[in-house]
């Protein structure tokens, strides 16, 4: 796998040659890096009992020993990118070429170098054994990924949003770094066994310290509210394949930093979890979700969308694991509620990346296709590019939490844990759970009004402008990378109880008790089921997938039959009707025109401000042109972000009022500043 | 969990749904044209136009897509598995488990997403402020829906609503609590926004001002017409049914012959009540603003909370 990812780097120094060359043999690289790690992670998690992969790496520095530890929980994130990676790399050449032919070598060179140490970083931070060489891939997958988003074009609103990233997710990983040192500290080593051990010695408040430190730095990356800033400016900037990439794929990597933190790092030796830490997420990831969809939904750029959706994915993702942590060995239902909460926060994990990764591609083809990213000067695509939107029109499908796809298999999970815990805690915690449910629904509701406004725009009716009108279909290799993660969404839709098999070794692995194949599909791999054994409290609910299903099927033969109707007339087609007038692109509903309900009924969350400027021709009544823009506000930025930069400028502008410019007044405060820290921290050691 | 119900007799109920779902419509209709002292048509008048509509040709938008023709057929085949969900004349699990309330709310709602699809499909500003509107409560509408339905979860450890009926069956309403009363009160806040009925929605009228769901009807016609008020003919009659299964499940208890006709009989008596409940709203009142209908449906969202509040407390 190594070798694959080193050969694609390598790769781009063919580029000195031809920057095509380099771009085919690069991705083909990564996607044998991909392909075999799906081999190797199937191997790992279908083995019984389930091996733990252990390497050592060649000393690098003196002080650490390197290795790498592949276990259920790794094996399983492994799974995870190597899925997306496979349809990404098949994906991206014929779109960096399309997108952008005018590309010179050197740029493709970087693209093929960073997408490969990129994908690499992201696989080993999984696999990583140890904390140096988790911190190294961390920073490495950081910094691939800055060079990805600002690969694109020279275009200044990506160097921006790169910076953003950069400050961001930096500041994030200082607070983990800070949590690591404390723990490697105490351990006197960086590898992972010798963490847990000293971890074990912690008393509760440190311990409960050290996970919120952790904490702030995996949800910088994952982009939870109210750390989601970067996101939905970075995201969109990469190259779509990379968008698919980090959407898709590396807020999942925060994910598993957070569990695996929380779970095996920090978790006590037998007692139960701290509480406040299941709460703190639970509540977390039920505020990413809300606001999340509520964003994504006012947005008219598509790729924006896509990427505020991920803020909502990862929160909905984040009450599962809330709720697991809750729950793990505290409650009577013997262990089986942890589990369930915990597998559907990791079928989620892969579901998102399966149709995140789908969407991001298929916003992609549009991309390269019309060079447009705004909704609104797109529509009618769907009869130039039929491929792309049937497939396009599935993830929307998936992602709104529909049945039969694979979002509602994971939301279905997600409920019926929250049901569960709503059944065991009572009074205000109780209630904390069943407005997380209430809130998750809504979520499902908003999802499906936002895609049916971002298909139906783009896709459907007229085309609004030249760009749209001649697109073309894509090529054959864009279009495969999309049906792959179609199949696995279509996939872990209809037949979801034969993936519960993949799920065994994380689930077992960090909560050491059941298996997730053992709770969910415990009446076979046909019906998924909340096999919750508390008596009286909960019975279970048994539904499948696979028979509602093969019903639609069987149900679609007889509605077609109806609708062709009894009798045999030809279709007419005729323009559409429009009071009279002859129908053009501005008779359609816009993407503004289409949120502009919601926006209202939740102003107090969006503060929208518009302003419509008329020209009129000597009277008032006769208006010659009339200039509308809208706004709405990420209340994140406003109210957190823009204060906090108030108060950084306030405060650098009284130092500099102050300062005198003078070198020995400098050295003097450096003194006094270094006398300061020995008084204080230097007393400890003899 | 799986219980002995056979097959065949959730696809019969599904069938018996479907077959009466019409009737229902035409009920109401007669029951609203006596209230405006009118004679009104025949019960049977919505029958004779989904046969004049599948005897029809059909015309079609020339900017529609592929995506146009198959969406009457995908809402249809949707709402109809919808149906297949709902306990009708026999409570129980059926014996290979099929779907859930959950699942239930998850297909009127994909049937949902497919109709607001299609009317952004023919490219005109009806269709589109349909869609718009009808996505705009629908979100509103789903989650208090899904609140009502966890509110009897929790009392019966599940959402399968075969159970749910068989053990709420047992205990009817002697036994109903506080809870059961706000999340019933809950229900019937939405049972007319589910339904497309006054005062959310007016089926009767296609004024732009007015209508949520016909307005993304417009553009069908003929038999794809046909398809989709068959449609929601049935998504009516599957919602009164949930509302039925999850408050008055009553009279499915007996297998066997007789057991099954009683069912059926206590199960149109149940879905006349709920259907006449529907009648005289809409006849007594008039449609809200659309920017209303947010208020409206937060009686209902409190009603619920409160219901869920109490079970938990």
């Amino acid at each position: 796998m190594a070798t694959c990812y080193a050969a694609g780097a390598f790769a781009s120094l063919l580029a000195a040659w031809s920057g095509r060359l380099a771009l085919v043999v690069g991705h083909i690289a990564a996607f044998a890096g991909a392909v075999v790690g799906i081999a190797v992670s199937l191997g790992i998690l279908l083995g019984d009992p389930v091996p733990t992969l252990t390497l050592q790496l060649p000393t690098l520095f003196p002080f650490a020993r390197l290795s790498l530890a592949v276990d259920g929980l790794s094996a399983y994130f492994l799974l995870v990118i190597s899925l997306v990676a496979v349809a990404a790399t098949l994906y991206g050449p014929a779109y960096l070429q399309a997108h952008s032919p005018e590309a010179g070598p050197g740029r493709r060179a970087t693209q093929v170098l960073a997408l490969n140490v990129f994908l690499a970083c992201m696989v080993f931070l999984c696999c990583a054994g140890d904390a140096l060489s988790f911190i190294l891939c961390w920073e490495g997958m950081t910094l691939a990924s800055y060079v990805l988003v600002v690969s694109d074009d020279t275009d200044g609103e990506n160097a921006r949003a790169g910076l953003l990233y950069m400050i961001m997710t930096h500041a994030g990983t200082a607070m983990l770094l800070v949590s690591f040192l404390a723990l490697t500290e105490r351990a006197g080593a960086f590898d992972f066994a010798a963490l847990r051990t000293a971890a074990s010695g912690l008393d509760d408040s440190a311990r409960t310290a050290l996970f919120f430190m952790a904490l702030v730095g995996f949800a910088t990356k994952a982009g939870v509210v109210p750390l989601h800033v970067w996101l939905p400016r970075a995201h969109p900037a990469a190259p779509s394949h990379v968008s698919a990439l980090m959407s898709g794929v590396m807020l999942k990597v925060a994910i598993y930093g957070i569990l695996r933190f929380g779970f095996d790092l920090l978790a006590p030796a037998l007692e139960p979890l701290p509480s406040s830490w299941g709460w703190t997420i639970l509540v977390l990831g039920t505020a990413s979700a809300v606001l999340g969809v509520l964003y994504a939904l006012q947005q008219h750029d598509l790729k924006r969308l896509l990427a505020f959706h991920s803020v909502e994915n990862i929160g909905i993702i984040l009450i599962g694991v809330g709720l697991a942590m809750i729950v793990w060995r505290r409650e009577e239902v013997g262990g089986t509620l942890a589990t369930l909460a915990l597998t559907a926060a990791l079928l989620h994990t892969v579901n998102h990346a399966a149709f995140k990764g789908l969407l991001f591609l298929g916003a992609g083809s549009i991309l390269c296709r019309t060079h447009v990213r705004n909704m609104e000067e797109l529509g009618g695509l769907a009869r130039h590019m039929p491929w792309t939107a049937g497939l396009f029109l599935l993830g929307a499908v998936a992602i709104s939490a529909l049945p039969p796809l694979n979002g509602f298999v994971s939301e279905w999970l997600t409920f019926q844990a929250i049901l569960g815990g709503a059944s065991i805690f009572h009074g205000p915690s109780g209630l904390v759970i069943v407005v997380s449910a209430a809130l998750l629904a809504l979520t499902g509701g908003l999802a499906a009004a936002c895609f049916v406004k971002a298909f139906g725009v783009t896709f459907l009716g007229r085309p609004r402008t030249p760009h749209a009108e001649h697109a073309t279909e894509v090529p054959f290799s864009m279009i495969a990378g999309m049906a792959w993660l179609a199949v696995l969404c279509v996939f872990l839709g209809v037949a979801p109880g034969y993936a519960m098999r993949l799920l065994d070794a994380p689930t077992v692995g960090i909560l050491h008790g059941y298996g997730a194949s053992a709770v969910v599909t415990a009446h076979g791999p046909l019906v998924l089921s909340t096999a919750l054994t508390l008596p009286g409290v909960m019975k279970g609910t048994a539904i499948s997938m696979t028979m509602l299903a093969l019903l639609l099927l069987a149900l679609l033969p007889i509605a077609w039959f109806l609708r062709r109707g009894l009798r045999p007339y030809p279709v007419r087609t005729e323009p559409t009707w429009t009071c009279g007038m002859s129908p053009t692109a501005r008779f359609d509903y816009t993407a503004t025109a289409f949120a502009k309900p919601l926006s209202l009924v939740f102003a107090t969350l969006y503060r929208p401000r518009h302003e419509v400027i008329r020209e009129t021709a000597g009277s008032p009544y006769i208006i010659k042109r009339i200039h509308y823009s809208g706004e709405v506000v990420d209340l994140a930025e406003t109210q957190i972000y823009h204060r906090v930069q108030h108060g950084i400028t306030a405060l650098s502008k009284a130092i500099r009022d102050n300062s005198t410019g003078r070198i020995h007044g400098y050295i003097g405060f450096v003194l006094g500043a270094l006398f300061l820290a020995l008084l204080v921290f230097g007393g400890g050691q003899r | 969990m799986t219980g002995d119900k056979p097959l065949e007799i959730v696809l019969l109920e599904m069938f018996l749904l479907v077959l009466l779902g019409p009737l229902v419509t035409g009920f109401i209709q007669k029951l609203k044209a006596r209230f405006q002292s009118r004679r009104g048509a025949g019960v049977l008048q919505p029958y004779r136009d989904l046969v004049k509509l599948l005897n029809k040709g059909s015309v079609q938008a020339d900017t529609a897509s592929g995506f146009f023709r198959s969406i009457p057929v995908l809402v249809l085949a949707t709402t109809v598995a919808a149906g297949a969900l709902v306990p009708v004349v026999q409570a129980g699990p059926p014996a290979f488990p099929l779907g859930d309330a959950l699942m239930l709310l998850g297909l009127l709602s994909l049937a949902r997403f497919l109709t607001a699809v299609g009317a952004l499909d023919a490219g005109g500003a009806f269709g589109g402020m349909g869609a718009s509107r009808e996505m705009t409560i629908a979100p509103l509408v789903e989650p208090v829906l899904m609140m009502v339905v966890f509110s009897t979860a929790l009392a019966h450890g599940t959402t399968e609503l075969g159970i749910l009926a068989e053990q709420r069956g047992a205990s009817w309403i002697l036994t109903w609590r506080a809870a059961d009363f706000l999340g019933f009160a809950a229900m019937l806040v939405l049972l007319p926004a589910e339904t497309g009925r006054i005062p959310v929605d007016n089926p009767d009228t296609h004024l732009e001002l007015t209508m949520l769901h016909e307005g993304m009807l417009l553009e069908h016609s003929g038999p794809g017409l046909g398809c989709m008020m068959l449609a929601s003919h049935t998504r009516q009659i599957v919602t009164l049914g949930l509302a039925a299964a999850l408050f008055f499940p009553i009279g499915l208890e007996d297998a066997g012959v007789i057991g099954l006709l009683l069912g059926t009989l206590s199960f149109v008596a149940k879905i006349l009540v709920l259907a006449a409940y529907l009648a005289v709203i809409e006849s007594s009142y008039a449609k809200l603003r659309l920017f209303q209908v947010p208020q409206y449906l937060g009686i209902g969202f409190v009603c619920a909370l409160m219901s869920l509040a109490l079970r938990i407390l």
